[in-house]
């Protein structure tokens, strides 16, 4: 089946329920219940949004969220931002090890929160651009956008394991 | 029962909670109007956990029509979300409540099995904890090595301390040449003192010859012992392990980080010993010598302890880093030899090499700050010991050239000889550093394959005389990552020399049904029987004897045919070999072969077509002669006359054994006495061909696709020949 990518300002979409969005196109087409996906969550946060309906299939791929109309991209980010938690993570209050499992208290843009670290060295993740990824034991994600950024003491904390 | 949420419904991290009771749910979250919210469960039309990124959602859509959104929760709440999800949905259909809250409490255990002392999660509840079993402690587990050979190490640091003994004489010598045998001219004391010091040289390297030999002896013992064991381990540890860990990475555990550690764990047992006596050993010839220059001389080690400890910090960080772009090359290594056929086939051979040299600039640029701070530090040290003994010769110098104390030249040139050989073991203790901290980091990476949890054998040694080959999945549900529930409530039943077909599109999760069958994954909710047992409380090794398993990709060793067919049954006979390979339809092609059974398969079987390997997988599956059958998609890859041939071996294999067949042709499964039908990890449909064709549901509507797709393809064959 041939993908429906669509011309960004041929459609108009609306919050339906935080997670969930409606989108009508300019044929006055109407797709109800839709739930945003990205397509590239780690490299594009931006780029390539996929539609799917509430059976699993994918209706519509919007290739720039920045391409929508103002209100629609509004829409999208709402819907984005509430499915994807991906808290920023700002200090490293502390972090412990014990039997090789890591214990990090940090501060994110979300509030304070204690996670473990199994593996550091399959959980930390540096891209390619500078960012580092962080996936602790319950498979819950966390971003550092820029370690340098950082406070003195979170980097010396953090560095030996990127 | 209450379930505590991390995360307020606004996505910031915060407490609420959900309070479940017999008829009735109720919701305390600060994010809720009134702050809390009460719902009976008459009222609700479905209560689920939706799965987003990072976190999840326990909705409940009300009998109106209106959706409310209870609790939000990380990952980490998201198994017993599901479990209350399930405990709402089946009491208000009329489930036994207290048989619904044990489903619950299973689940709420298992995610609380965790060790009482050091709090690490646990495969379940039962499991020993491998960190307190004392294999975490690092000193304890390299000791573990060294203890078999501690005979060895002793003698040889016997050796040790007679040579460095030896090594301690010659200074003492020169003394005596210098204040009394060249000044009073005594020919015949020099030519006696010239040949003790050639049998104190010949002792001293003849013994250190030996001592040599006898390390090198026992560092190889140690590096095997724990080589073996490394392997040994891995092939015990999870799938779960394998998931998370490159092949590279385990590669680079078992090679280069033993070696690192050999070299360290024989520096501590041998060099450290020595030097230890050494340097005391001297320090006490200097007292008695002169007592003011020994404290003179002892001045820099303070500053090359502090220095050490300095240096020890800034490298430590340093070597971790090391290792993780090594082993990214060893990953990298793993990965693109194995797979230099496709890589051709794409020209893709400059992007590789592009790939690889980014990865080893990146070791490249950590070596080089690395090295930077370890070639400072032994020169910074030798720096200080070397103004020690400027200090001594200034000091002596003077003693001697004032002639005040009884100092003479002979006692400064020997002392100075001493001093030298003094900073030779405090130059060791202060680049151990360098060699712990690397040693250090490769310790951590083996522990972590040491001390992890390998597969449990809750049942060892219960070995059923008989397996009938009754299966039952009772109540699994599995998520191979939190986020996403890869089996949702699978239930069926399967009676003794049933054929079971497992259909449904990629991704729904047949073959995830197979591996928990195989035990390959352990840590699912509900249970799964076999002849009524728990497959848990069976000996592992014995199960899976029992249970013939052909892939879809079958894969060979590089060994011969009939030991490719013989690895499932050790020690088995030619007879045997050959009958399976008779049953498996490839004894024909075998024999036909220049070399027969004897022939060597290249890597992964390279040499022989997809069919015929997969038919040496069938043979090699029956000749252990299990109980239960799995087929895992084996015709999916190869054409319609092989698959023909691979049919009739099936047909023949599979009687009078339970047989799970994964197939992609759903043409092949018209004779299964069962089919069942998955999707989204649910079972959606379950009954024979002809029943399933009446439903007119999914299975109806897939066999009418393939048929369709085929009746396609047979045209455009036919058009083709004429």
């Amino acid at each position: 089946m041939p993908r429906n990518f669509i011309d960004e300002h041929q459609i108009k979409l609306t919050v339906n329920d935080k997670i969930y969005i409606d989108a009508e196109l300019y044929t006055g087409e109407k797709f109800t219940m839709l739930e945003p996906h990205r397509l590239f969550p780690v490299s594009g946060l931006m780029k390539y949004i996929s539609l799917i309906d509430e059976e699993g299939n994918e209706q519509l791929i919007i290739r720039n969220v920045d391409n929508l109309l103002p209100e629609s991209k509004e829409a999208l980010l709402s819907c984005l931002n509430e499915r994807y938690m991906i808290p920023k993570i700002t200090r490293l209050v502390k972090r412990t090890e014990k039997f090789l499992i890591w214990m990090w208290t940090v501060e994110t843009d979300r509030g304070e929160f204690t996670f473990e670290i199994i593996n550091s060295y399959q959980s930390i993740k540096i891209l390619y651009d500078g960012r580092i990824l962080i996936k602790d034991g319950n498979d819950n994600r966390y971003e550092i956008p820029d370690l340098y950024a950082l406070d003195k003491r979170s980097i010396k904390l953090i560095l030996p394991d990127v | 029962m209450c379930v505590v949420g991390d995360l307020k419904l606004d996505g910031k991290y915060g407490e609420s909670a959900i309070l479940i009771c017999a008829d009735r749910i109720i919701a305390v979250n600060p994010q809720l109007p009134d702050e809390g919210l009460m719902l009976l469960f008459e009222d609700i039309a479905e209560a689920k956990v939706k799965r987003l990124y990072g976190n999840a959602i326990f909705r409940v859509k009300k009998c109106d029509g209106q959706t409310v959104d209870l609790l939000r929760f990380t990952y980490s709440a998201t198994d017993l979300c599901d479990a209350v999800a399930d405990f709402i949905t089946k009491v208000k259909d009329g489930s036994d409540i207290d048989e619904q809250l044990e489903v619950v409490k299973i689940t709420y255990n298992n995610l609380r099995c965790f060790c009482p002392k050091c709090g690490r999660k646990l495969a379940s509840p039962e499991a020993d904890c491998m960190n307190c079993k004392g294999k975490g402690k690092m000193a304890e587990v390299l000791f573990g090595y060294i203890k078999p050979h501690i005979k060895m190490l002793i003698v040889s640091i016997i050796l040790s301390i007679i040579t460095t003994a030896m090594a301690l004489v010659p200074p003492y010598i020169t003394k005596m040449m210098v204040d009394d045998i060249i000044p009073n001219k005594n020919m015949s004391m020099l030519i006696a003192i010239i040949l003790a010091l050639m049998g104190v040289y010949l002792a001293q390297y003849g013994l250190g010859a030996l001592r040599a030999y006898l390390l090198r002896i026992t560092g190889d013992s140690i590096i095997v012992d724990l080589k073996k064991d490394i392997y040994a381990k891995a092939q015990y540890l999870p799938m779960k392990f394998y998931d998370k860990t490159s092949t590279g990475s385990i590669i680079n555990r078992i090679n280069s980080d033993t070696t690192q550690l050999q070299n360290f764990m024989l520096r501590i047992t041998q060099e450290a010993v020595v030097q230890f006596f050494l340097m005391i050993g001297i320090i006490i010839i200097m007292l008695v010598m002169d007592w003011r220059l020994a404290l003179f001389s002892l001045i820099p080690v303070p500053v090359v302890a502090l220095l050490s400890r300095y240096f020890g910090k800034k490298l430590s960080p340093m070597y971790r880093r090391l290792w993780r772009r090594s082993s990214s090359i060893s990953t990298i290594l793993a990965d693109t030899i194995p797979s230099i056929r496709v890589i051709k086939s794409f020209t893709n051979e400059k992007k590789t090499i592009d790939r690889f040299s980014k990865y080893v600039d990146d070791w490249m640029r950590e070596d080089k700050s690395a090295a930077k701070t370890a070639s400072i530090f032994p020169n910074a040290i030798t720096f200080f010991v070397t103004c020690g003994s400027l200090l001594i010769w200034f000091i002596g110098g003077h003693y001697v050239i004032e002639g005040k104390t009884d100092l003479t030249l002979g006692i400064l040139v020997s002392f100075i000889s001493y001093a030298s050989m003094f900073y030779a073991p405090v130059n060791f203790f202060a680049s151990l550093s360098d060699s712990y901290q690397n040693a250090l980091a490769s310790t951590e990476k083996i522990l972590d394959i040491i001390t992890a949890e390998p597969e449990h054998n809750f049942g060892a040694g219960n070995a059923p005389k008989f397996l009938e080959g009754k299966v039952e999945f009772r109540n699994v549900n599995f998520s191979f990552e939190r986020s996403k529930k890869i089996l949702n409530d699978i239930n069926f039943v399967i009676q003794p020399g049933e054929t079971v077909g497992i259909v449904g599109t990629t991704g729904s999760g047949k073959s995830t049904i197979i591996n928990l069958l195989m035990r390959f994954y352990d840590d699912y909710e509900g249970e799964i029987l076999i002849d009524d047992i728990n497959i848990k409380d069976i000996d592992i090794d014995f199960f899976r004897s029992r249970i013939g398993y052909v892939q879809q990709e079958p894969l060979m060793f590089r060994d011969t045919i009939f030991n490719n067919i013989a690895y499932s049954l050790p020690g088995a006979h030619v007879d045997q070999v050959i009958n399976a390979a008779d049953i498996a339809n490839a004894h024909t092609f075998i024999s036909r072969l220049p070399d027969s059974y004897d022939t060597t398969l290249g890597e992964r079987g390279v040499g022989l077509s997809g069919g015929e390997k997969q038919r040496l997988s069938i043979a090699r599956a029956v000749l252990k002669n299990p109980n239960l059958m799995i087929f895992d998609e084996a015709t999916s890859a190869v054409d319609s006359e092989t698959e023909k041939l691979i049919q009739d071996a099936i047909d023949q294999v599979i009687r009078g054994r339970t047989t799970f067949m994964i197939a992609h042709r759903l043409s092949t499964l018209k004779k299964a006495n069962r089919i069942l039908v998955v999707d989204k990890g649910r079972i959606i449909e379950n009954g024979s061909h002809d029943e399933l064709m009446a439903l007119k549901g999914k299975y109806y509507k897939l066999i009418n696709i393939q048929s369709m797709s085929e009746k396609v393809a047979a045209d455009k064959e036919a058009e083709n020949f004429e």
